[in-house]
């Protein structure tokens, strides 16, 4: 048998051969044109965004088990819309999201301990300013004072300004919107059913990072929605693993989901090896059996490694066989956004599990480390001016159609 | 005299001040902090015994180490921070080509073990 980097290559010749631009075949609606990078990069393309985008469509802010009892809250800045979310768990289990602005003054009402997500748990809500009070479900039930109020003070009509909230498989969403034009489900169409049925709320032990990048959000977001850079950005951390390319791709209205497939190495070192007989927190172990909904991996390739999907506009989920991750990029302005990457496996059992499943998540935060290198240097030299598109190779076909469906939004009236 | 480590892993004893971190980001920080020979050399001594220490620590139910017991636990997790150092970057104690690593944040960092 010939050697394996030989076999690589002349397997990789064969299927380019057979397959030459696969995607722009399946796909021809979306042609094949370069794609202006003036989106990346124009003052005026971020506030349609912003406009157009992000204050009317449906946007992940969290998990319900991140609000685990009556009174639990998590609060999420948005700051593309001057905002931060306030939710909370109602003593009737319902989770809602408000405005975290008091009726009185406009003051904060649970005050933010930094930038990032705060979470806590309260029996009422009261504003530090003048201590106006609200409960669970945004009420105002107390002011200070309160027969100082003129007359035409209604305190039914000054609890906290609602924004709608609706579930999904346990994922919480916000649409900033008065009236959306859409429910979550209508919204999510045939890739909330695509992503039904996988055990989010049995897989919770969670590792999450975040940083502040100096880039627009869609650099960020473009360089994890394609697979084509994993041979050079992972030669690090998942050297060896021989790629077979995306399958089984499907865009599903704005949303888009493809199979990444892979062969992990045949010989893990040492460490690498231990890790993989002790628990399931890699993606480069090899899986015996499968706990995905049948809509994943339909075509039961022996090589299926996860699924990189991307919800629009700015969340990337991933799921693989008892491991899910998500990215999300947050829009702060045009050349900054806020990442966070957040990965689940199964809470572990002994310590041989946990140690593990460090080393898994060691490795992963590694390879996001990779990831994230290129981005701030990307969005730098696209500002020079000195390329007005990008150039898109049929691999990338994801970030093709991000474009195509961002077009579609800021076109519209 | 107490002993830092359970009987068995004398051996290690040297290691414990240093490397025996409880939370991911102050193991993070020391292998930032270490030279090449360090780390390596770190690995090399922990890796023959590493099956050895995960099934003592298994002796325990998850989270109820005895203190001699941790500290040996908490070696092994700081390998398994430096693994992939020792065996992918050949023995780079950063990660290579990556973004800046002291600014990720990790909202787990502080958690023990």
């Amino acid at each position: 048998m010939p050697p394996r980097k030989e076999r690589v290559r002349e397997e990789l010749t064969m299927r380019a051969a057979a397959e030459e631009r696969r995607w722009a075949k399946t796909y021809p609606w979306l042609g094949e044109d370069p794609v202006p990078t003036e989106s990346c990069i124009s003052q005026e393309v971020y506030e349609r965004e912003v406009e157009k985008v992000f204050k009317k469509v449906w946007l992940h802010v969290g998990r319900v088990e991140e609000l685990p009892e009556a009174g639990s809250y998590k609060l999420k800045r948005l700051d593309f819309a001057s905002t931060s979310v306030l939710l909370i768990r109602g003593k009737d289990g319902v989770i809602r999201a408000f405005h975290n602005t008091c009726s009185h003054r406009g003051n904060t009402v649970v005050t933010p301990a930094g930038e990032w997500d705060n979470f806590g748990r309260k029996a009422a809500f009261s504003c530090r300013f003048h201590a106006w009070t609200y409960n669970d479900r945004g009420e105002l039930i107390g002011a200070q004072e309160e027969t100082g109020m003129p007359p035409c003070f209604k305190k039914a009509e000054n609890g906290l300004t609602p924004i709608n909230c609706e579930l999904w498989e346990g994922f919480i969403f916000v649409n900033l919107a008065p009236r959306p034009a859409q429910g979550l489900r209508e919204y999510l169409g045939e890739m909330g059913a695509h992503f039904s049925g996988f055990p989010y709320a049995e897989i919770t032990h969670s590792f999450t990072y975040y940083t502040y990048l100096n880039c627009n959000w869609k650099v960020g977001l473009d360089a994890f929605s394609e697979a084509y850079h994993v041979n050079t950005i992972h030669a690090g951390s998942f050297p060896g693993t021989f790629s077979t390319g995306l399958q089984m791709i499907k865009l599903l209205g704005d949303h888009r989901t493809t199979a990444v497939c892979f062969n992990p190495p045949k010989e893990a070192p040492p460490v690498a090896a231990l890790a993989q007989t002790k628990a399931r927190g890699s993606l480069v172990n090899n899986v015996q059996q499968t706990i995905l909904p049948p809509t994943l991996n339909d075509e039961k390739r022996d090589d299926y490694a996860f699924e990189l999907s991307v919800f629009f506009p700015n969340w990337l989920l991933h799921v693989s066989e008892g491991i899910w991750f998500t990215h999300q990029f947050w829009p702060l302005s045009r050349d900054r956004c806020l990442w966070e990457g957040k990965y689940y496996v199964k809470p572990p059992t002994t310590h041989s599990e946990k140690w593990a499943l460090e080393h898994a998540v060691v490795l992963q935060r590694n390879a996001w480390l990779e990831d994230t290198a290129t981005m701030e240097d990307t969005f730098f030299s696209l500002l020079s001016g000195s390329k007005k598109f990008m150039n898109l190779h049929d691999e990338e076909i994801l970030v093709r159609h991000g474009y195509h469906v961002l077009e579609n939004y800021l076109s519209a009236d | 005299m107490a002993r830092l480590l359970p009987a068995g892993f004398e051996e290690l004893e040297p290691w414990v001040s240093e490397w025996a971190l409880p939370t991911q980001n102050r193991r993070w920080d020391k292998r930032l902090a270490s030279t090449k020979e360090e780390l390596t050399a770190f690995y090399a001594a922990v890796l023959p015994h590493l099956e050895r220490i995960l099934e003592r620590a298994d002796e325990h139910p998850l989270g109820q180490l005895p203190e001699p017991v941790a500290r040996l636990f908490d070696l092994a997790l700081m390998h398994a921070e430096i693994a992939p150092n020792a065996e992918l970057y050949d023995g780079d104690p950063n990660v290579p080509y990556s973004f800046e690593e002291r600014r990720f944040i990790a909202v787990h960092g502080h958690d023990e073990h």
